[in-house]
């Protein structure tokens, strides 16, 4: 189709002037409104919705103590997930980047969470009326970071041969932890009893809504994962169109979720920024569509438009036959053919 | 809690082909949308020979 | 009219909304006889799941995002807000296929065309911000992944999934304020130029073109 063709046709399309029929419009809009509650309610009876409880803390604590214990000392010595993820945590890494793009890095850190003190030592130091406790951990803050490490990495690996006495407890082989094992065997008993779900939830208030500092503690262990693995929730299982259950989950995430599956997105260090570049411009190009060559030329190439108005063809072809057979059309002059 | 006449809170299957992996009521939302997308544009439409035509 | 009227904003903004959209054209008794298809009633079942989004969704509102949790009535409220957003999405996908397909853009039309495609790309971190909301496994699960890609974008910092008071705040007003106006738009300016007429069968365009169509003046 030409360029003068298309301008010809969508000039054509700005204004109807053929016939019109008597059409209910707030009718319509009853109906529909109708069938949908109808459909609403009825897959509500058949089939409700989903709603799996939360883990916490607590519950990590009690059923995975060795995890939570494992997870707690990689917080405190700087190497768990959130501890070197950058931006907008902290300043251990630079955070995503496509070429010369840093955006993470340029919007900087405004969610500050220092991983040992945030999740390890503050919420130890809050615990009231144990003064053994309260030496240790000024035994371990007063530590060169040499020491600190050397005693973390001795526990970190004696974990491995952890075992889990009468009540939740860990115990590890005797070691030189120095004051690690105590602060861990408090921290672990704190958690037990639900009191680290309130401590990592309070800020400078009484009334909190901010989950992060939970929900990033939990997410460096394997309570949050292990469920969703158990629910084809990861990332590999396509996950992010999931729900839980037998549930039909976000469909409309289909495409964003098929980058991550394929290389470059699925092996790459920038995997994320990567995949939401590739769907931030072809979200541009859904918007654009009808200025884009060759995607807005496509309905008129694959003619899907001649099922929906075929009743409306029809109806030309029998109005021209009529109109021809009235008003025969001479032949075209010589000078408007060709 | 009032049940549901169908309880969906168990494992959902899986359908796989390459490295795509879909779970089966994804698959059943997708197939319906474009089963109902055809029959939409298939289906006759009562009163469309009814009309006062074009000009 | 007085020198006063003709300076009025009142009156200006009355002119000019009367002119765009006079009663007749805003709620039509008619419509264009090649309306004549089932993929027409998408755009309204898409309106119509909307709306039993916000009702189901307000209800969900008066007692509060614990409710759901803890009483089979609100379990039942939250099944039929979950569900209106699938089928929400299903129509308006249906939908936007319809429309592509006819090249509803046609005549005029584009700021339609933007305004639908604005309004499925806005329902997408709206239905987000709902799922992490729920205060349930699936919240905490969907909040610390999808974390990351905001993270990677330089948003996370300021759009915090994990941040519930924030999140609910953004699903039960700011993006439903922004999902409506959208499509307050978008239904106001199909109210405008009229339902998207066909496309010209290409012989024809090429009569026309030629100036043998007898139904066309050249």
């Amino acid at each position: 189709m030409s360029r003068a063709q298309r301008i010809r046709d969508d000039e054509a399309a700005r204004t109807w002037t053929g016939g019109y029929r008597p059409y209910d419009l707030v009718k319509e809009a009853s109906i529909a409104f109708g069938v949908v509650l109808a459909l609403a309610v009825g897959l509500t009876i058949l089939f409700s919705s989903p709603d799996e409880r939360s883990s916490t803390i607590k519950s990590w604590s009690r059923t995975a103590p060795v995890d939570f214990v494992t997870t707690a000392v990689s917080e405190l010595d700087g190497s768990s997930g959130l501890a070197g993820y950058g931006p907008p945590y902290n300043h251990a890494s630079e955070g995503q980047h496509i070429a010369f793009i840093h955006l993470a890095k340029w919007f900087g850190v405004n969610i500050a969470i220092d991983a040992a003190r945030d999740l390890v030592l503050a919420p130890l130091r809050s615990i009231y009326g144990q003064p053994a406790l309260q030496t240790a951990i000024t035994r371990y803050q007063a530590a060169s970071a040499k020491q600190q490490a050397a005693w973390t990495t001795a526990y970190t690996d004696a974990l491995n041969k952890a075992t889990v006495g009468a009540g939740g407890s860990v115990s590890v082989p005797a070691g030189d932890y120095g004051p690690v094992s105590t602060m861990m065997a408090s921290l672990l008993s704190f958690a037990q009893s639900g009191g680290l779900d309130g401590a990592l939830l309070t800020n400078k208030q009484f009334y909190a809504t901010d989950y992060t500092k939970a929900l990033l503690f939990m997410a460096d262990g394997g309570v949050l994962t292990n469920r969703a693995q158990a629910e084809d929730l990861l990332g590999g299982q396509w996950g992010m169109m999931n729900e839980t259950g037998s549930y039909p989950g976000q469909v409309w995430l289909w495409l964003y979720t098929f980058w991550y599956q394929i290389k470059p997105f699925s092996t790459s260090a920038n995997g994320d920024i990567l995949v939401m570049a590739v769907m931030a411009a072809l979200s541009l190009g859904l918007v654009l569509v009808p200025f884009l060559p060759g995607v807005r030329s496509l309905p008129r190439r694959i003619p899907i438009y001649r099922l929906i108005w075929r009743e409306h063809y029809r109806s030309l072809e029998s109005v021209d036959a009529v109109s021809a057979a009235e008003h025969p059309m001479p032949p075209p002059a010589a000078h408007l053919s060709g | 809690m009032a049940a549901a006449i169908f309880n969906l809170n168990h494992h959902a299957g899986f359908i796989h082909w390459h490295f795509i992996q879909l779970s089966v009521p994804n698959v059943i939302a997708i197939v319906l949308m474009l089963l109902v997308f055809a029959a939409a544009i298939l289906a006759p439409f009562p009163g469309g020979r009814r009309s006062g035509g074009a000009s | 009219m007085s020198a006063s009227a003709e300076r009025s904003w009142t009156v200006r903004l009355r002119r000019r909304a009367v002119a765009a959209l006079p009663p007749e054209k805003l709620l039509p008794d008619g419509q264009p006889t090649y309306v004549a298809s089932w993929i027409y009633v998408f755009g309204v079942l898409s309106l119509a799941s909307l709306a039993s989004i916000i009702l189901s969704g307000t209800i969900l509102a008066l007692k509060g995002p614990t409710w759901w949790h803890v009483s089979s009535i609100g379990h039942f409220f939250n099944s039929i807000h979950l569900w209106s957003v699938e089928l929400f999405f299903f129509f308006m996908v249906i939908h936007l296929w319809g429309k592509y397909w006819m090249a509803a853009w046609r005549g005029g039309r584009k700021r339609v065309w933007i305004t639908g495609a604005v309004t499925f790309l806005v329902a997408v971190p709206c239905a987000l911000t709902g799922y992490v909301s729920q205060q349930n496994f699936d919240a905490q699960w969907i909040s610390t992944q999808a974390k990351d890609a905001f993270n990677a974008v330089g948003l996370g910092g300021f759009f915090n999934l994990m941040n519930f008071g924030q999140m609910y705040s953004y699903h039960i007003l700011l993006l439903p304020l922004a999902v409506v106006g959208l499509v307050i738009a978008h239904v106001l300016l199909v109210r405008k130029h009229g339902v998207v007429p066909p496309l010209e069968l290409e012989q024809k365009l090429e009569a026309a073109s030629r100036g043998t169509d007898p139904h066309r003046s050249s």
